[in-house]
């Protein structure tokens, strides 16, 4: 029988970050408080009937803080208090999801390769202000591509801390 | 002594020495040496044992095609590889380097013995042996094969090492940097995509380091590369495998070729690599030939030995003797004169060779046997010479040599292009597969492609002899000991096929997978049964293309991070009050809270206690919860769940059973009715995200006419339950907006209002039995609301609970857990849950499959309660259940146990089980037969404790 030591550190014990931590080029934090909606509809004209105002119709496109993530699909990131309306009896569905996810924050010119380390997407020809659902290795995740080298990651409330520190594991070697 | 270095030439360092041991001893070589190439320096001939036989032997090749040189390399406590092939590893100081698969060394080896009795170990031999008596295999012969046939040893200790991974992406992939290599990435590049670049040699290019001719144009081609800013280019990486749409699995060995001291960061590195178009261009391997002690250390690839000359400068003997079917031997034994390299005689099976190739052997006074073929190779741990003959079958004319150079011509190496399932044709001149069609952007380049010169040759593997073949040790699979004869025993036992012939035999499934034996065990089958090879079959080649460490593969995917572990936002307070927790999906939950010394049995009692008698608080937050909203919202729950949705009124709540299409449950929930048009659905813990995909399924192929959509918020609301008789005291203070009144909010009914200030969707539910309240709040406030309730709670004697006193008080009411009390074959009715079903639906999800002859059939096994005789005996979950305790072994079982626990509130143990035709069988006693004796109980309902449900009214 071999006896295999036990780790130095368990699943358990992973912590999620309160405060940035500072990679060589890159550098990875927990984005401020934020409201966040699912939006859902067959015609985009209704929602936007709904919201009062338009929304991206390309696949991945994003307007002040609206993300086209399917074709019957947004997702919404606002900074905090926004009260979308519900659209009531309409072929709509709004649903407040503001406390499911996190948003970590990766920048600089690494942030890139970090992504790329567990993220299957051919990254480097997403646009700035694009969007979109994948994963992270075995995570799912919505990537937000705010600037050259500033990227704004969703993930799951309960995901968040595995993610942290799965993106911490790879700044040290993504170049 | 018979292998020394050469006085000048190759692309080592002479003025950098590097020392190292193989197998404890010290040893040297050159900076650019590869362990084979400086032992073979240093006249080591004798490199390991055979698997099977444990023979002498030496190295075959100079590249991963080798299959008898395997080694273990220790780089310190945790860092061990097994089977590494010596002319792969390169050298560097302190290298520690061991032998395998001898006992007890490498020369001395007891277990040889075999070898002297390898007419008893034919083919198919462990099969036939130790089939009988079935018991021993485990405990006698397994262990035993193990011991004498073992490849290296597996490690003991954790990796200490990290593996990095990435994905990558480019327009053009190209595998293997040799000449066509080079030149399809320069090309590539030149039209401004990314290219990679990869190999798995130390450095680039391929075959062009053993030539020197091409040194030059190999430097200039390589400054070039460096020089593009869209070309990545990578050695020491290996592409593993190819996957659908020009996937590319790649590793790089990033520190194993650096002294143990000098090594930094990630040990290897995984690419994963999408490409527009892969290039293949990984080159072929010479193939052996097959004659009797083909095996002898000292036998190789004539390619090898002008690698090792022209590379490593390093000559493989004193005296050399070619033996060749190809043009490709004459060039390499003319390249090896002219480097110094003393070569006796070339023997060739042909008797018409090009003139000019005779014309430079006369000149290099090398004398030329042409028509002979080697009949046998002599020697025990070198060899010492050859038999030779007319056609192999004259007259045996002896001849002395310390190495004996094969060249049986070449294979392509096609193994990405059979993993990518490109199709082969056979190829007569090469007599060898080539790359044929693919319906990847994928194409083969140089030798690889059947595009490069060798010269001409002929493609037979077994040499003629004198000797019948199933008297000769004549090798086809060095590294599985599989020799000619056993392709002929396969042959003659009825096997037809190479797939089948390759199975019994074993040819091509060592750690090589066959790369320098699978065309000649296919040719040697193909002259048995005298059909052509292409009615033989080919055998397929998978992933990896070498053996590769699972630490790349794993990548940062080990350890603390091998995966998520979810918490919810109350885990921090529970741990704080001393939850033991247990893992539920990926989620871990407080499963009980013990105070003092207590264990689970007095935990889970005081809290059981406490919930019936006060009030508990648990947390539910990891119920799966999915947000249905639309105008049809109704109708598609009314078509997934059993039961009726559309008549359900906002503010109420319903269970809902959900059925696979087979009838059988796969999940249940609460769920509430929020407005006309949004459902709050909950499921189980483990079924949120199969749930979730299910409806999805549906809502996207079946009705995607439907107005509805599915959102999951089971991160969004942590779900505190308050359940006991003085739960509405605990919540009363603290929730605003929401008349708590048993009149105005029923048992199963929803509100939403506000709690210690946060917005709240609040459940009168109970999974106790009790009176109870699921608080819905956000996420982000779960943990102060939790605080504001325990901290209300103590008021009222209230007691955290965890999962396994939830478990217990739901068993108490009979409520079941899918999962736990359902294995996937149990209906509702089979539940006792058949008044779930409405029974007017036109349809939902698996009413089809509950007409079915054998569902409706009597006998189907039955969730029914069972009280043991004796009241404090626990049954064990899982046990099986037989009606006649007294019937002979082995017995007729007739269920199982499903749930069980001792219940502190009825002072005795409580079981769920399922039984066949177990309601017919109310107040019978039925029998759980355990290692300590027979347990006895009495079947009655699955309802234990108060059975009217006026508990629930507080």
């Amino acid at each position: 029988m071999v006896e295999i030591a036990e780790i130095a550190v368990s699943a358990a014990e992973l912590k999620l970050g309160t405060e940035p931590v500072q990679g060589a080029g890159v550098r990875l934090s927990l984005a401020e408080g934020k409201v966040r909606y699912s939006m859902r509809a067959r015609d985009p004209k209704v929602l936007e009937g709904v919201l009062g105002r338009e929304v991206p119709k390309r696949i991945g496109g994003t307007d002040a803080g609206i993300a086209c993530l399917g074709p019957d699909e947004w997702y919404v990131v606002l900074p905090d208090n926004f009260d979308l309306p519900r659209g009531e009896g309409l072929p709509v569905s709004v649903v407040d999801v503001s406390s499911r996810a996190l948003g970590l924050v990766l920048e600089g010119p690494g942030a890139l390769a970090v992504l790329c380390s567990g993220c299957p997407l051919d990254l480097a020809k997403m646009g700035v202000g694009r969007a979109t659902r994948t994963v992270f290795e075995t995570v799912e995740v919505v990537i937000w591509r705010e600037a050259e080298d500033r990227w704004h990651v969703e993930v799951w409330r309960s995901f968040a801390t595995w993610l942290w520190n799965a993106f911490l594991a790879a700044m040290p070697d993504a170049k | 002594m018979s292998g020394f270095r050469l006085a000048d030439g190759g692309r080592i360092d002479r003025r950098t020495k590097r020392t190292f041991t193989f197998d404890g001893k010290a040893r040297w070589g050159y900076a650019g040496d590869s362990l084979a190439s400086a032992l073979l320096a240093q006249g080591q001939m004798l490199f390991g044992r055979s698997f099977k036989y444990h023979r002498p032997r030496g190295i075959l090749g100079a590249g991963v095609e080798e299959p008898n040189a395997l080694v273990t390399v220790d780089r310190g406590p945790g860092r061990v590889t097994p089977n590494l092939r010596a002319p792969s590893v390169p050298i560097y100081d302190g290298l520690h380097a061991t032998s395998q698969n001898r006992f007890p060394t490498l020369k001395t080896d007891l277990i040889a013995v075999n070898n002297v009795f390898s007419a008893f170990f034919p083919a198919g031999f462990y099969n036939k042996t130790f089939m009988w008596p079935r018991a021993a295999w485990e405990k006698v012969y397994e262990p035993i094969i193990r011991r004498l046939a073992g490849l290296g040893d597996s490690p003991t200790t954790r990796d200490p090492d990290h593996y990095d991974a990435t994905y990558a992406h480019c327009e053009t992939l190209v595998v293997g940097a040799g000449p066509a290599g080079i030149a399809a990435a320069l090309e590539a590049a030149a039209s401004g995509g990314r290219v990679f670049l990869i190999d798995e040699q130390e450095e680039i290019g391929g075959g062009a380091l053993s030539d020197p001719a091409q040194w030059a144009w190999l430097a200039e081609a390589s400054a070039k590369l460096a020089a593009l800013d869209n070309v990545t280019v990578l050695a020491r990486t290996t592409a593993i495998g190819h996957y659908h749409q020009n996937f590319v699995v790649a590793a790089e060995r990033l520190t194993d070729h650096l002294a143990v001291d000098e090594a930094e960061g990630p040990r290897e590195k995984l690419w994963r690599i999408r490409a527009g178009e892969v290039v293949l261009a990984m080159g072929a391997i010479e193939r052996p030939l097959v004659f009797e002690g083909n095996d002898v250390p000292g036998v190789m690839l004539a390619s090898a030995a002008k690698t090792f000359a022209l590379r490593y400068g390093v000559a493989v003997g004193r005296k050399l003797i070619v033996m060749a079917v190809h043009d490709s031997g004459w060039r390499d034994a003319l390249a090896l004169h002219k480097a110094g390299v003393n070569i006796a005689a070339i023997v060739d099976i042909r008797r018409d060779v090009a003139a000019d190739l005779i014309e430079g052997a006369r000149d290099a006074r090398i004398a030329c046997y042409q028509g002979y073929a080697v009949t046998s190779a002599s020697g025990g741990q070198a060899v010492n010479g050859v038999t030779i003959a007319l056609a192999g079958v004259g007259k045996g004319q002896k001849l002395d040599c310390d190495g004996v150079l094969m060249a049986g011509g070449w294979t392509p190496t096609v193994h990405l292009w059979s993993h990518a399932k490109g199709t082969l044709r056979w190829d007569e001149a090469w007599g060898a597969f080539l790359p044929d069609k693919t319906h990847e952007n994928l194409r083969c380049v140089g030798a690889c492609g059947g595009d490069w010169d060798f010269g001409k040759g002929l493609s037979i593997g077994l040499l003629p002899a004198p000797k019948p073949l199933h008297e000769s040790k004549a090798f086809v699979d060095f590294q599985n000991d599989v020799k000619a004869r056993d392709i002929g025993l396969a042959v003659q036992e009825g096997f037809r096929s190479i797939e089948h012939i390759k199975r019994y035999t074993t040819n091509g499934m060592a750690t090589d997978q066959g790369k320098t034996s699978n065309l000649n065990g296919l040719q040697i089958a193909s002259g048995v049964l005298h059909r052509p090879v292409t009615e033989i079959g080919l055998t397929t080649f998978r992933p990896p293309y070498t053996p590769q460490s699972f630490g790349a593969i794993l990548g940062h995917h080990k350890e603390a991070l091998f995966q998520p572990l979810r918490k919810t936002v109350i885990d921090d307070w529970a741990a704080d009050h001393g939850a033991v927790y247990e893992n539920v999906a990926q989620w871990r939950r407080a499963r009980y809270f013990p105070q003092g010394s207590e264990d689970m049995d007095a935990a889970v009692a005081r809290e059981c206690r406490a919930v019936r008698s006060a009030v508990g608080v648990f947390d539910a937050s990891t119920l799966g919860k999915i947000e249905v909203v639309g105008p049809d919202a109704a109708e598609f729950l009314n078509r997934m769940y059993t039961n009726p949705w559309k008549s359900l009124e906002p503010g109420r709540c319903r269970y809902g059973l959900l059925l696979g299409e087979h009838g059988f449950i796969i999940d249940d929930g609460v769920s509430a009715r929020l407005a006309p048009d949004r459902f709050h659905l909950t499921t189980t813990t483990g079924g949120a995200a199969r749930v979730l995909n299910m409806m999805e399924d549906y809502l996207q192929t079946e009705w995607s006419d439907l107005d509805v959509w599915l959102t999951s918020t089971t991160e969004q609301w942590a779900v505190i339950a308050v359940q006991g008789p003085k739960a509405r005291r605990v919540i009363a203070p603290l929730v605003e907006g929401i008349d708590l009144s048993p009149e105005a909010f029923p048992h199963m009914a929803v509100r939403e209002g506000q709690i210690c200030g946060v917005e709240t969707r609040l459940f009168r539910v109970s999974f106790t039995g009790e009176l109870g309240f699921e608080v819905n709040v956000p996420a982000q406030h779960g943990r102060l609301v939790w605080e504001a309730i325990w901290a209300e709670g103590q008021k009222h004697g209230a007691v955290a609970y965890g999962t396994e006193t939830m478990h217990v008080l739901r068993a108490e009411k009979g409520f079941i857990i899918v999962g736990q009390d359902t294995d996937g074959t149990v209906t509702p009715d089979d539940a006792g849950l058949g008044w779930a079903v409405g029974k007017k639906k036109p349809d939902f999800v698996g009413k089809r499959s509950l007409a079915r002859p054998d569902i409706v059939a009597p006998g189907r096994k039955q969730l029914v309660g069972l009280l043991t005789d004796d009241p404090q005996a626990v049954l064990e979950e899982g046990a099986q259940i037989v009606a006649d305790p007294n019937q002979p072994v082995p017995m007729t079982m007739i269920g199982h146990v499903t749930s069980s626990y001792h219940s502190a509130t009825l002072g005795r143990s409580i079981a769920m089980a399922l039984v066949a035709g177990g309601r017919d069988r109310m107040g019978d006693t039925l029998h759980i037969p355990m290692p300590n004796g027979t347990i006895s109980a009495k079947v009655v309902a699955p309802m234990f404790y108060d059975a009217e449900g006026s508990r629930l009214n507080g």
